[in-house]
């Protein structure tokens, strides 16, 4: 329960994370149009700049240069808007008085965490504890996108394989040990060093597309077994046909075993996205990653201590949040053990 | 006594129009021993051609021992265990070897039901789409109609319609049993496959189970194929019985006569079997004992299978495989049968 509530939470804070910290308003009316210059952070995230600079065009023409609170006031005293609720950005180290009382970013050894940078600034002077909201976007969208992958694929390959034996199984066997040899790490490192630009979809649907063995190996293990229990047999002397079967009566028993792998999927997923950052792999900088958070931490362990503490503790409590969730969600989709606990 | 009633019954089975008709089916699982070049293999005969009628409105009951065929027979028929040769016909159409479209209307005439009711019930569905099902696959009824008929099939088979959403796991094996047989009632099928449907119950159960299944015949004229390896209930519901050993029929006679003159050796070592509840006429009863062991299915038998256990054995008449002797109601595949009485 407390997992769950956890990832609740983290999906919130992903979905609100530029209402949470930023420096661009939420709303603001500009020269009597309504705009939402706060969605420019989720094209960001998503990887699609283009998108991002257009949600800016209006504010690019009139050189605001990513400062909005003066220039607002100074084109149009008409303006207003609503703010996050810190002023800091992910991607830059703000200057003095951008808002106003508000001072410069401090960077390197003196950032430490204070009133203005709750969690500290890193070496450039960026804001940690804005990298560290807008992070959990990636995090999230490459644990479920990578997995949402893999799953789609792990079922598929597995009830196939479970369900119809014989030489389908043989051949879908085979071809999950071959996938199950791919390093993940290093088939990610060789696509990137063929592909020019990589961004973070490359890198899920990679995870995705070798993480799926676990859940075809389970499903088609489970398919093997509820084929053979009577009500299968009854269903099929029924008329029902094999998509009903499969689907209806097969997955619908074998679903809680295999969201096991999945959330463990979701972990492993949003591990080896953080491994990769911390590598330098991962999505490029200043793309904010609690792995990329930490790497930087990494040589500076002894000075820069929150570098390392908070992302770290981010990523530790997120993955065992998942692991957890996988057993509660068997739990609770098991009409048996719902009637007792 | 038994010469008259089989007498009366004869003409009746014979009028009846086979809705059924099994025509030497075999059904052989292949099996491999031991090592891929050192190992041996062969077949498993789980049934091994046997041969039957079932007219519109009977119950035929097939009994035997554990491992003899009787639940292999019934899902042969259905092809959910494809059988290896042989024809089933089914009202004259021949339905061995159909699948998948082909079969689907004829499916809708035989229905069965399974003998573990814990595990022939989706746990995961409840009691109302469980029945629900096949008339959503038959598209015979939607929405409020189906949740109707679902509702008027639970009243047919004593259950309280309130429970529609109850999930199989809140029931006793007697009910779920119940849900079974509203499930298989549902398409309004002619013939129901009956596979051991009392025997994972208790006894007390069984006499309300079997009693139903009576009651459901009378109403709706249903046809009965009952599986069972307890003789007492089979004689309760049956108009006809056989008797299976290794894989065939080794008699087949109406029930009364069956149950009092038993032709075969080793249906009368069955019969013998079934406890008296009077102690005193437990004590005088006579009983068969076999010797050793059913043999393994897997092997082919030159001679009668049942030679080796076979009190009367004559090793000169009993060389060759004992056909049905047929041409008369009472049939048993014995050479030295007591056919005095036939």
């Amino acid at each position: 329960m407390a997992a769950l509530s956890f990832v609740v939470f983290l999906s919130l804070v992903a979905l609100t994370a530029p209402m949470i910290v930023g420096t661009r308003p939420i709303v603001c009316k500009y020269k009597g149009e309504i705009y939402f210059p706060a969605t420019y952070y989720y094209w960001r995230i998503l990887g699609l700049n283009t998108q991002a600079y257009k949600t800016e065009a209006v504010f690019t023409n009139d050189k605001f240069r990513g400062v909005y609170p003066g220039n607002l006031k100074k084109n149009d005293p008409d303006s207003w808007a609503i703010w996050p609720l810190v002023y800091q950005d992910p991607y830059r180290p703000i200057e003095a008085d951008e808002w106003p009382g508000q001072p410069e970013s401090p960077s390197g050894i003196e950032g430490a965490p204070n009133k203005y940078n709750l969690l500290g600034t890193n070496d450039d002077g960026v804001d940690v504890f804005a990298q560290m909201v807008h992070a959990t976007q990636i995090s999230l969208l490459v644990g479920f996108v990578s997995m949402g992958i893999a799953a789609l694929i792990g079922v598929i390959v597995g009830a196939l394989a479970g369900f119809y034996g014989g030489w389908i199984d043989v051949i879908l066997s085979r071809v999950i040990e071959v996938v199950m040899c791919l390093p993940t790490l290093i088939l990610i490192l060789a696509v990137r060093s063929i592909l020019d630009d990589i961004t973070i979809w490359h890198l899920m649907v990679l995870i995705g597309a070798t993480g799926w063995t676990g859940i075809a190996r389970l499903t088609r293990a489970e398919f093997m077994k509820i084929r053979e229990i009577e009500y299968v047999s009854a269903a099929r002397s029924l008329g029902a046909g094999q998509m009903r079967l499969m689907f209806v009566h097969i997955l619908r028993n074998a679903l809680a075993p295999i969201l096991v792998p999945i959330s463990f999927g979701i972990a492993s997923a949003i591990l080896t996205e953080g491994a990769l950052s911390f590598l330098g792999f991962g999505a490029p900088p200043p793309n904010p990653s609690w792995g990329t958070l930490l790497s930087e931490g990494r040589t500076r362990i002894q000075t820069m201590w929150w570098l390392v503490v908070y992302p770290g503790m981010a990523i530790f409590s997120t993955v065992l949040a998942y692991n957890l969730i996988g057993e509660g969600v068997q739990e609770a989709t098991d009409p048996r053990t719902r009637e007792t606990s | 006594m038994t010469l008259e009633m089989k007498e009366e019954i004869v003409p009746a089975v014979a009028a009846t129009r086979p809705l059924l008709e099994v025509r030497d089916m075999k059904v052989h699982f292949p099996f491999r021993r031991g090592g891929w070049f050192t190992g041996e293999s062969g077949f498993v005969r789980a049934v091994d051609g046997i041969s039957f009628t079932l007219g519109e409105g009977e119950t035929l009951g097939l009994v035997g021992e554990s491992g003899c065929g009787k639940s292999t027979t019934a899902k042969a028929i259905l092809n959910l265990t494809p059988p290896t040769s042989g024809e089933v016909y089914i009202d004259g159409h021949r339905i061995d070897g159909l699948t998948g479209s082909a079969m689907r209307p004829y499916r809708r005439d035989v229905q069965m039901i399974f003998q573990d009711p814990f595990a022939s019930l989706n746990p995961r569905m409840t009691v109302g789409s469980t029945i629900g099902e096949p008339i959503k696959i038959y598209r015979l009824a939607r929405g409020v109609d189906r949740k109707l008929e679902v509702m008027r099939l639970m009243e047919l088979v004593g259950l309280n319609p309130r429970y529609i959403n109850r999930y199989p796991h809140e029931f006793s094996g007697g009910q779920r049993q119940r849900i079974g047989i509203a499930r298989a009632l549902a398409v309004r099928p002619r013939l129901i496959l009956c596979d051991e449907p009392v025997s994972a119950l208790d006894v007390s159960i069984q006499a309300q189970v079997v009693n139903l299944l009576m009651d459901l015949q009378q109403k709706l004229g249903l046809s009965y194929l009952f599986i069972a390896h307890d003789l007492s209930v089979v004689r309760h519901i049956s108009t006809r019985v056989g008797v299976m050993y290794l894989g065939r029929i080794v008699e087949m006679a109406p029930a009364e006569a069956l149950y009092e003159s038993p032709q075969h050796p080793y249906t009368q070592a069955l019969l013998s079997a079934i406890p008296v509840p009077d102690p005193a006429l437990e004590r005088t009863r006579r009983r068969v004992v076999l010797q050793g062991e059913v043999p393994s299915p897997d092997k082919e038998y030159p001679g009668c299978p049942f030679a080796d256990r076979c009190p009367i054995v004559d090793d000169s008449l009993c060389r060759d495989h004992p056909p049905m002797l047929a041409g008369s109601a009472h049939k048993a595949a014995c050479f030295k049968a007591d056919t005095s009485s036939l």
